[in-house]
């Protein structure tokens, strides 16, 4: 089951496990420069507020209706990232393990297939969590991706027009897909515990007149690996499916739907850097990345077909250099030397 | 709390000040069952009517069926099947809802609907 709580989708199966649940969150961001330089990742600034798409049946496309799910608002030319939380399961000292699929306008953002009901691993068609901790936007490479910056549904940037010619889906797609219960148990066997001090117990406690569909298409780059399953395929329960569909309303319709103001466009990566606020990079030495295809690498970002088109689509968009560069490193055991790229 | 002829007789007469049909004669025609018969329902002389009648009341009257047959004593067909299906499950579940506050028993149904892509 899916249920929309402080702006976060939580999809639970409680058939499967008790602890088995997993939050995405829509994070809002700044756009990255979208000059072929690689960038590290940018923070995170508040979710995006989300609504059920039935509360405001009188004033979304029908289209919206027949999909179900929930939508949330998105200026032309502004970023997100998807962030993923598994539930901690005491007793077993790890997060529960999901599969999870995601797409634009039904085209896989990690395989750049058209939506498929299926997981597959080559192409690896989805991540997994809690190894992925986020995905910021299109699988273009190994250890890189486009950020998902939204235009226009029909304006022909989103990488749904590119890959398939035609702006027909746009919003983003989610499926999440638990692992079985035996298999997690058999992976994960419980933790024999110490007695715990009380003092460390206690540390650990109307309908739309313009068109309102956005799309996401890819921005600029930006290091991010995103990891192989460590597992196997059989280890996912694929009939406990819970998916949801992500429409992205445009910004300046989203008060006359809901009757709420969007939240404020987000600082520029330049007055960002310039404040002397952090990036991040991410890496997690126990795993390994997937090579991304080349269905999405072919990819052109906005600003190219921008130009191709004669049109400034992005604006403010300066390269910037980020000196304040906050890493996280998983994954490496204590004295392990990392190996790099030689 | 109100009974159920009592709170029948009061809709029907709210409606009847604004719309004639509402009489209990042509109402009871529309519902199929006698006009007497349901003035004495009305009256409390008789036990509120079958299932399938109060769901055509509720239909008449632009009440909620579920709360009609509350009204009435009954639960109904559908969801007594539901519960018959998983009798345990269904009647803890409903226990433990007893006390919960309405805006947590709304979370519950709050579920994100999945349409057709």
């Amino acid at each position: 089951m899916i249920e929309l709580a402080e702006n976060q989708l939580r999809f639970s199966f409680p058939d499967v496990h008790p602890d088995a649940e997993l939050t995405i969150e829509f994070q809002r961001t700044l756009r990255i420069p979208d000059d072929g330089n690689d960038y590290p990742l940018p923070p995170g600034l508040g979710n995006f507020p989300v609504q059920h798409v039935d509360d405001h049946a009188g004033a979304v496309p029908s289209k919206w209706l027949q999909h179900g799910g929930v939508m949330l608002p998105m200026f032309q030319s502004e970023a997100m990232w998807l962030n993923f939380d598994s539930a901690w399961v005491d007793g077993h000292d790890v997060a529960y393990p999901f599969a999870i699929q995601v797409a634009t306008g039904k085209q896989c953002a990690v395989s750049g297939e058209s939506w498929s009901d299926r997981l597959t691993r080559s192409p690896q068609n989805y991540m997994v969590a809690p190894e992925q901790p986020w995905l910021d936007g299109f699988v273009v490479e190994k250890g890189c991706v486009r950020q998902f910056v939204a235009m226009p549904l029909g304006a022909g940037y989103s990488a749904e027009e590119q890959l398939t010619g035609e702006a027909v889906h746009g919003g983003l797609q989610l499926a999440v897909y638990p692992m079985k219960r035996r298999v997690f148990e058999r992976r994960f066997p419980k933790v024999q515990r110490r007695m715990k001090s009380e003092q460390e117990f206690m540390c650990m406690s109307m309908p739309c007149a313009s068109a309102p569909d956005m799309g996401l298409a890819p921005g600029g780059r930006m290091k991010q690996e995103i990891y192989s399953d460590p597992y196997a395929l059989n280890d996912w329960q694929i009939e406990a499916r819970g998916r949801c569909f992500v429409h992205l309303c445009n910004s300046m319709v989203w008060q006359s739907v809901t009757g709420v103001m969007p939240p404020h466009p987000a600082p520029t990566a330049k007055t960002y850097t310039e404040s002397g606020l952090p990036w991040y990079e991410y890496y997690d030495d126990s795993m390994t990345a997937v090579n991304g295809t080349s269905t999405l690498g072919g990819l052109k970002s906005v600003t190219q077909i921008g130009a191709q088109k004669g049109e400034i689509v992005l604006p403010e968009n300066e390269s910037v250099t980020p000196d304040n560069l906050v890493v996280f490193r998983k994954g490496l055991s204590k004295g392990q030397v990392r190996e790099g790229a030689f | 709390m109100e009974g159920f002829g009592e709170h029948l007789r009061e809709v029907r007469e709210r409606r009847r000040a604004v719309d004639n049909s509402f009489s209990v004669r042509q109402l009871a025609a529309r519902v199929g069952v006698e006009p007497s018969y349901l003035s004495k329902v009305e009256r409390g002389q008789q036990p509120p009517p079958s299932e399938k009648t109060i769901a055509a009341l509720a239909s008449e009257l632009d009440e909620d069926p579920d709360v009609l047959l509350a009204l009435a004593g009954k639960v109904s067909g559908d969801l007594q099947s539901i519960i018959r299906r998983r009798p345990k499950l269904f009647a803890d579940l409903i226990r433990q809802l007893k006390d919960m506050p309405d805006h947590a028993v709304l979370r519950l149904v709050r579920e994100v609907r999945d349409g057709e892509w």
